[in-house]
């Protein structure tokens, strides 16, 4: 029942996005804001009151276009982990099947116990339920007596700060490559860098960073082959994430700053005799950065789903085991627990990216 | 004189002038062949395993060495190419199809279903969509062994979104052109708008971006093969392979090197292509 | 500065300082020995636990009765200080070192091991391995009985009553046959001791007439309320004054059915450790054995269990024996991956990797370093066929399959360390054991003239088949070179693949499988470790295979004197009955104690071997393919660690279980 009408809800708001006055998105927005600290918080009246105040700031100082993203937020979350739910039941299998024991009144108890019920609607109630009223994952169908929150603890910052490492490694070398190359157009650098930049877009990660590491762990022998133990042990494999993205940035930064060096008014800036450095600083990096920050959202998503592929192959224990796991064990809810971090990783970085290109600039202020 | 004659006529010519480009459809088209034809030629079988012969080098007997279990690496690399280059044509055909049918619906109707149509694709975009797909790819792993149709539409379904907000572009730009107003006058349908006059004349982006989605499938195509959840065997698999023995006692170099080489090859062939088609059909756009 | 500048040094100085904030603290400190234990346990409960990873944890964490020495593999006081058994080998004394604590401060006595062993017993556990202690009284009928009963009276009883109306001239024997091993009529009736039905389920020929199934329906009710009544019998017994009970704290009394050589090895077992009675339920509850929760009593502690990434084990400082234990802490690497693991050790970051934990490709290279081990084991490496559906139900293709793998070859090009091809069940090297003839060899034409008598042919082609096997690059080398073989040699389309532990186990439990790879290591020395595994129903049986005079002679061989004294419809079916017969014989005219009882262990070795024939020569319920050779790599800094061990008068033998108990080692610097 939950299920069903959260779903629908969800559907709804979403649909009607576009339609709704600034109002309601004010209302929704600093609502479906809030809601996650009410949800984490330990104490719960004390979360509802800081809800509640966040809920009413955010709803008079935040711009219009980000509350209009967070009023998707929400209901997108929830749709998202509706459909992954009913993915799951889909899918062949479930997780009981293969549990020892063979009769029907015993899976039906194992059902109770970890509140997996046979529909997906229900067990979308029942998983929302529990999330939103305990703030818990639930329990892992497959390994014995671990939470989800258990399970994926650890996981986290390793995947985390190996994902915001390449993602640095990515916008840092990236731009320095783009702009180098939108410095001296037509140059051998910049028939260089664009060749180093294609390659990399082209090589699947895992062929460079297989490449790295042959090269530096086993032929040099300077850095280790593979697990984590140390710092020193995620420096190949945030080499390998970043690398695609590195080689992206650098194309868009390189294109954007072409574009504005061309523009009439860096000309005239020029002509008025403004240092060439003035010009740049001022004007052209921005050219250069307004691209590659519309798309860290997208390249924050591609390097978490890049992960996987660089977790299995340099043996970090990140949540890409997990999530690989979880599917082909069907533990539901282990494989909620990282859809829902994912989106909400997701999420969180397109709402800073959009506040930052509206804090840079000038022309997307406006609401729409 | 129907329009669209003239520049896809001159769009040729600025492609046979781009030395990258022609580059890479010969590379496309030498491996396309190699893996269609190559196994048959050849005649050495990629499943057959010689347990006596395992991790050989390359040599004349086989040219690209042995794996783990004594198959030759070259017959396995072309069979493998089959596969990852039929996956990377069907799914950007399906990709191709849902996002052109999308995006025309979009633009030729306009208004409210437009607005409707375009509001999916917004959320749509936001949802971790590689997530989705490697999930649908792990659950149906086991029957998908064989069953090539999940595979792809799942991989397909990656990457219509921009398709359709480029069709839909075009198709809103072409919408008020005379020779559709033309048309309409004299009678015709919706659906006969859309084919015979619409559709043809979004051609070119539709073409750039195809092109560039074959290379994106195969990608994606090859990271769940390297994780072990593809459906046959394929480039990913291979290199895989070729990853999991790397070790410092003894070097299987050609295990890893070569279905890498092939790979990239392809892909940097098929973005080469794709660059320069777009710079032909388009020249203003930047790089 | 610009405000561009500023939102790029904001952007990257944010991302790469919530990177460290993310990282900081992630980084575990290494632990003072390191090893690769394969798989992730599934659990840390004694009693629920079947595999070398898990159990290498166990041997840390708890303490039983009798530990293993490390240097001999001999049992040695644990935590029990003396023991004394008597004349008859029926019962044991043991009296309980009082020093020895649980983790928690609490004297571990008498009743903590009463518990356990009761609660491996107990029905509701599930335990796969309370078969291990049937040999006390009492234990079968408390593990076994209730739910046999049940079955007999019930579904049992009805199915019995469907055959009779299906059939009401007779049931041809091998319909009847058939039947008895669906309704594991064998297993079921062990404990009630009726003859008549004992000897319509030895009838292999002719047919069973329909008054016969009447009478065996009123039979069965009868086994049941003695089923019923033995259970309850053990349950008001068994763990108060008889089959195991505490005279007082420190002294445990144990009652043999029958004597039992190897009992002492058993009590250095795992499912014979004593649980916490405070944290362990009597059922299986999920999540006593977890850190910070578990209590243990062994010379380690649970510090830490990283699913995927470590358990870390720290010296206990409530073991009564911590003096002798040196080392501080140990970290268990759950890695499957063969390449990985050796990648690993090779940069010095693990100490030790036991086989199979190296690709076997490299063992030519490998096996030229010093610090490189090897040595014939008692394992045996097999496929579990799945003989309770098709098409393994059918012993012809069985055999067909079995004749159809050239074990040589992949021994000598596959595996490459000198194993033994496996032509039968039970390894070579164990003593007073002389092995039976065997069907199994390489015979492909024979092999295609069996799968066409079981009517396969181009008319009705074989379905393809799976041949599971749990992750692993060794594994998954044989598996593909099997499926070649069966191709080439049968025309058989068979498919490898894969599953990681936890799956492939569950599989396996289930009949979710064709084929399923799997090996045994001998948990005792004796032939019974290998051979009761495929008694009916047994709890790591997992075949659907199961043959009511196989059953017999094992549960003879468990008790050899009541055998002897009257072995009744046991004696048919015998490929030897002159051979077995003389041995009886032999056992009767004994003169003394001690000239019967070596008499009648050679009837018992006489038994195994009939039991292993059946196997080996008419009945395949698995496809042996070789015996290992147990060999790793271990660095020169581990001390305390013997490849080899001390046998008498400085004789050196193999170790031949691979057991390497981390209690004795510690590092040198």
């Amino acid at each position: 029942m939950t299920g069903a009408v959260a779903v629908s809800l969800a559907a709804a708001i979403l649909l009607a996005a576009p339609f709704l006055p600034p109002a309601a998105l004010r209302a929704l927005g600093g609502l479906f804001l809030a809601a996650p600290l009410f949800v984490l918080a330990p104490d719960r009246r004390l979360g509802a009151l800081a809800a509640a105040l966040l809920a009413a700031a955010a709803a008079r100082w935040l711009p219009l276009r980000v509350l209009r993203r967070l009023t998707w937020l929400l209901p997108s979350l929830v749709l998202l982990v509706f459909v992954t739910t009913g993915l799951m039941y889909l899918a062949p299998g479930n997780p009981f099947a293969n549990e020892r024991v063979a009769s029907p009144q015993v899976e039906a108890a194992l059902r109770a116990q970890y509140g997996v019920p046979r529909s997906a609607v229900e067990f979308f109630g029942v998983y929302t339920r529990r999330l939103v009223l305990e703030g818990s994952l639930g329990p892992s169908l497959k390994v014995q007596g671990r939470g989800v929150a258990d399970l994926l603890g650890p996981a986290i910052p390793v995947s985390l700060g190996l994902g915001l490492l390449a993602l640095g490694l990515a916008v840092g070398a990236g731009l320095a490559l783009g702009v180098a190359a939108a410095l001296r157009p037509r140059s051998w650098l910049d028939h260089a860098a664009m060749g180093i930049a294609l390659l990399g877009i082209s090589l699947p990660n895992f062929v460079i960073g297989a490449g790295l590491m042959v090269l530096f762990a086993l032929e040099l022998g300077w850095l280790p082959v593979a697990g984590f133990a140390g710092p020193r042990h995620l420096v190949l494999p945030a080499l390998t994430l970043a690398a695609p993205y590195a080689a992206y940035v650098a194309r868009l930064a390189r294109a954007g700053m072409l574009e504005v060096l061309q523009q009439d008014f860096v000309r005239t800036a020029r002509a008025k005799g403004l240092s060439e450095r003035a010009v740049i600083q001022n004007h052209a990096l921005r050219g250069a950065l307004l691209p590659v920050i519309s798309f860290l959202a997208p390249a924050a998503a591609g390097i978490l789903t890049g992960s996987f592929v660089v977790e299995t192959l340099f043996g970090i224990p990140g949540m890409g085991q997990w999530f690989v796991k979880g599917a082909i064990n069907r533990d539901y809810s282990l494989v909620l627990g990282t859809a829902l971090f994912y989106a909400a990783l997701v999420a969180a970085l397109n709402l800073l990216a959009d506040l930052l290109y509206a804090w840079l600039d000038p022309r997307v202020r406006e609401t729409r | 004189m129907s329009a669209g004659a003239g520049p896809f006529a001159e769009a040729l010519a600025r492609l046979r002038r781009d030395p990258g480009a022609l580059a890479g459809a010969a590379l496309l088209a030498a491996i396309a062949a190699a893996c269609a034809f190559g196994p048959w030629l050849l005649g050495q079988d990629p499943l057959a395993t010689a347990p006596a012969l395992r991790h050989q080098p390359p040599s004349a007997a086989h040219w690209f060495g042995t794996d783990a279990l004594g198959r030759d690496l070259l017959a396995r690399v072309l069979v493998g190419g089959r596969t990852s280059l039929a996956v990377g044509l069907a799914a950007t055909a399906v990709s191709v199809g849902i996002g052109t049918l999308y995006g025309a619906v979009a633009g030729l109707y306009g208004g409210r279903i437009d607005e409707l149509l375009m509001r999916v694709v917004d959320f749509l975009y936001g949802v971790p969509y590689m997530f989705l797909v490697i999930l649908i790819m792990l659950l149906f792993a086991d029957t998908a062994r064989g069953e090539p149709l999940p595979v792809f539409v799942a991989l397909g379904l990656v990457q219509w979104l921009t398709m359709a907000r480029i069709v839909r572009g075009q198709v809103l730009s072409l919408r008020e052109r005379e020779f559709v107003l033309a048309a309409r006058v004299a009678g015709a349908g919706d659906a006969r708008i859309l084919l015979r006059h619409l559709l043809p004349n979004a051609l070119g982006p539709v073409v750039v971006y195809a092109t560039l989605t074959v290379p994106a499938v195969i990608l994606l195509e090859s990271f769940l093969s390297f994780l072990g959840l593809g459906v046959a065997l394929s480039w990913g698999e291979l290199v895989a392979e070729g990853v999991s023995v790397v070790n410092p006692v003894r070097s299987y170099w050609w295990l890893l090197a070569f279905p890498s080489g092939f790979l990239a090859a392809t892909l940097l062939a098929l973005n080469f292509l794709g660059d320069g088609l777009r710079d032909a059909l388009d020249p203003r756009s930047t790089p | 500065m610009s405000r561009t500048l500023a939102a790029l040094a904001g952007v990257l100085l944010g991302i790469f300082g919530a990177a460290a904030l993310a990282l900081r603290g992630s980084v575990p400190a290494p632990a003072e020995l390191r090893f690769v234990n394969g798989s992730e346990p599934r659990t840390l409960d004694p009693a629920l636990m079947t595999g070398s990873p898990e159990g290498r944890i166990a041997d840390a964490l708890f303490e039983g009765l009798t530990v293993r020495d490390p240097r001999t593999l001999r049992p040695v006081p644990g935590v029990a200080r003396s023991w004394e058994m008597s004349e008859d080998g029926l019962r044991y004394v043991f009296r309980l070192r009082p020093e020895a604590r649980w983790s928690n401060g609490r004297p571990v006595t008498a009743h903590d091991f009463v518990y356990a062993w009761r609660r491996l017993q107990e029905p509701a556990l599930g335990s796969e391995y309370a078969y291990i202690l049937h040999g006390l009284r009492h234990a079968e009928a408390l593990n076994a009985h209730a739910a046999a009963a049940d079955a007999l009276a019930g579904p049992v009883r009805e199915a019995l009553e469907a055959l009779r109306r299906e059939t009401p001239g007779g049931v041809p024997a091998e319909r009847w046959q058939r039947f008895a091993a669906e309704q594991r009529l064998g297993e079921r009736l062990a404990g009630a001791d009726d003859a008549f039905a004992a000897g319509l389920l030895a009838r292999r020929s002719g047919s069973v007439a329909a008054r016969e199934l009447e009478a065996l329906g009123a039979a069965l009710g009868r086994a049941a309320g003695r089923l019923r009544a033995s259970a309850a019998q053990a349950r008001e017994h068994f763990g108060v004054d008889e089959g195991v009970f505490a005279t007082d704290d420190h002294t445990l009394v144990v009652e043999l059915r029958a004597p039992t050589p190897y009992f002492l090895e058993l009590t250095a077992f795992y499912p014979t450790y004593p649980v916490p009675r405070e944290a362990a339920p009597a059922a299986a509850a999920a999540d006593w054995f977890l850190p910070g929760k578990l209590v243990s009593n062994g010379p380690f502690q649970l510090a830490e269990w990283r699913v995927g990434e470590r358990i870390r084990l720290e010296r206990s400082e409530s073991y009564w024996g911590r003096a002798g234990i040196r080392l501080a802490s140990v970290d268990a690497l759950p890695i499957e991956n063969a390449t990985t693991a050796l990648n690993l050790y090779l940069a010095g970051a693990a100490d030790w990797l036991p086989s199979p934990a190296y690709p076997a490709d490299l063992v030519d290279d490998l096996r030229r370093r010093p610090d490189f081990y090897a040595g014939p084991g008692m394992v045996v490496y097999y496929y579990r066929f799945n003989c309770a559906r098709p098409p393994f139900d059918d012993p012809r293709v069985r055999e067909a399959f079995a004749l159809a793998v050239d074990r040589e070859a992949i021994v000598r090009d596959v595996l490459r360390l000198g194993q033994i091809p496996a032509d039968r069940v039970v390894p070579p090297g164990l003593p007073g054991y002389a092995p039976p003839d065997t069907a199994l060899r390489f015979d492909p034409e024979r092999a295609r003239a069996l799968l066409a008598r079981a009517g396969y042919g181009p008319g009705r082609p074989f379905p393809e088949v799976g041949i599971l096997y749990n992750t692993a690059e060794s594994h998954k080398q044989i598996a593909e070179v099997v499926a070649d073989q069966l191709r080439r040699q049968l025309g058989v389309e068979a498919r490898a693949y894969n599953q990681e532990w936890q799956a492939y186990q569950a599989s396996v439990l289930a009949g979710e499988y064709d084929l399923a790879r799997a090996g045994w290591i001998g948990d005792y020395l004796d032939p019974n470790t290998f051979l009761d595994l495929w008694v009916s129903g047994g709890g790591n049986n997992q075949t659907g295979w199961g043959d009511p005079r196989y059953d017999g002679w094992i549960r003879a061989a468990g008790d050899v004197a009541r055998f002897a004294a009257a072995p009744g419809p046991l004696l048919e079916g015998l490929r030897e009955p002159d051979a077995m017969g003389e041995l009886l014989a032999e056992a009767r005219r004994g003169r003394d104690a001690g000239a019967r009882a070596a008499a009648l262990g050679r009837v018992r070795m006489q038994l195994f071997r009939e039991a292993e024939a059946l196997l080996v020569q008419e009945a395949f319920p698995i496809l042996p393919l070789h015996f290992y050779v147990v060999s790793g790599l271990v660095a020169p800094r581990v001390g305390g660690f013997y490849a080899e061990l001390e046998g008498e008068g400085g004789a050196r033998l193999p170790n031949l279980q691979d057991l390497h108990p981390l209690r004795g080692m510690w590092i040198r610097r």
